[in-house]
């Protein structure tokens, strides 16, 4: 009891040191594990439901189907992949508001689908997807 | 001369550093750090991703990847569709905003890639396709 009211005399300091090396091993491991990760990607999600009913003079979406195969029919014509577009654009030319309807088997390749899909985009012509559900 | 003598004096008394502001500004580093953290965690696959043009940035915090072998990868571990929701209603409690990513591979099948973004859509989760970077 002594000897702790003579302590009481002298100027209390907490040594900090080793809670300051403790705080900044955990600022270093947060600042290491912070994975600001950054993907690119695009939006392939079908627009929402809406019940109106498209306007009785719009033009007739053109329709690219890609079946389980890969085998590409742009409005029921075979077309390669590379010549998609130029189809496209020349049912255009003639259509110039219609859209595309990619319709797609479930075997066919994703890569196909978003190399479509993104040439489209890149174009401004307005595309949407749907499956093809029988055989 | 004067001067150097009163210097001498301050030596022999015992130099401590105040380190209360820098305590502080660590602190508010170390907040800082674990707020914005986000542990995403990687789905353990590597696919080959199909490139555009038309990509958007993204922050996701969710990856989901599907192999040329369609195989569905989360976490690094492969599970099966209908497995797949209660895996995503997980990763969704740990991180309720979360934004979702699917990183199809180029040879992967589009009707399992679709299977999984419509579930994800019906769970009401943001999701995009990943592409090459």
């Amino acid at each position: 009891m002594r000897r702790r009211q003579q302590h009481k005399d002298d100027q209390a300091e907490v040594n900090m040191t080793p809670m300051l090396d403790i705080v900044f091993i955990l600022l270093i491991f947060f600042i290491v594990t912070a994975t600001f990760l950054s993907e690119e990607g695009i939006d392939m999600r079908p627009p929402p439901d809406n019940d109106t009913p498209p306007p009785p003079d719009a033009a007739p979406p053109i329709v690219i189907q890609v079946d389980g195969d890969n085998e590409i029919f742009v409005n029921q014509v075979r077309t390669d992949v590379d010549r998609v577009l130029s189809a496209v654009n020349r049912f255009r030319a003639e259509e110039p508001n219609s859209a595309v309807l990619l319709e797609v088997y479930d075997e066919a390749e994703h890569g196909i689908i978003v190399q479509i899909w993104d040439e489209m985009g890149a174009n401004g012509v307005p595309v949407s997807i749907q499956r093809q559900t029988d055989g | 001369m004067a001067r150097r003598a009163s210097r001498v004096n301050t030596d022999e008394e015992e130099v401590e550093l105040n380190m209360t502001p820098m305590l502080d500004v660590v602190f508010i580093l170390l907040i800082f750090f674990i707020v914005t953290s986000v542990f995403i965690k990687e789905p353990g696959v590597d696919t080959v991703r199909p490139d555009a043009v038309t990509e958007d940035d993204e922050n996701p915090s969710m990856l989901v990847a599907v192999t040329a072998e369609n195989e569905v990868w989360v976490n690094r571990r492969v599970y099966e569709m209908n497995e797949l929701r209660g895996v995503i209603e997980q990763l969704l409690q740990e991180n309720p905003k979360g934004r979702a990513m699917i990183q199809g591979d180029e040879g992967a099948n589009i009707g399992l890639i679709l299977d999984v973004q419509e579930l994800l859509s019906e769970m009401d989760v943001e999701v995009k396709i990943s592409t090459l970077q």
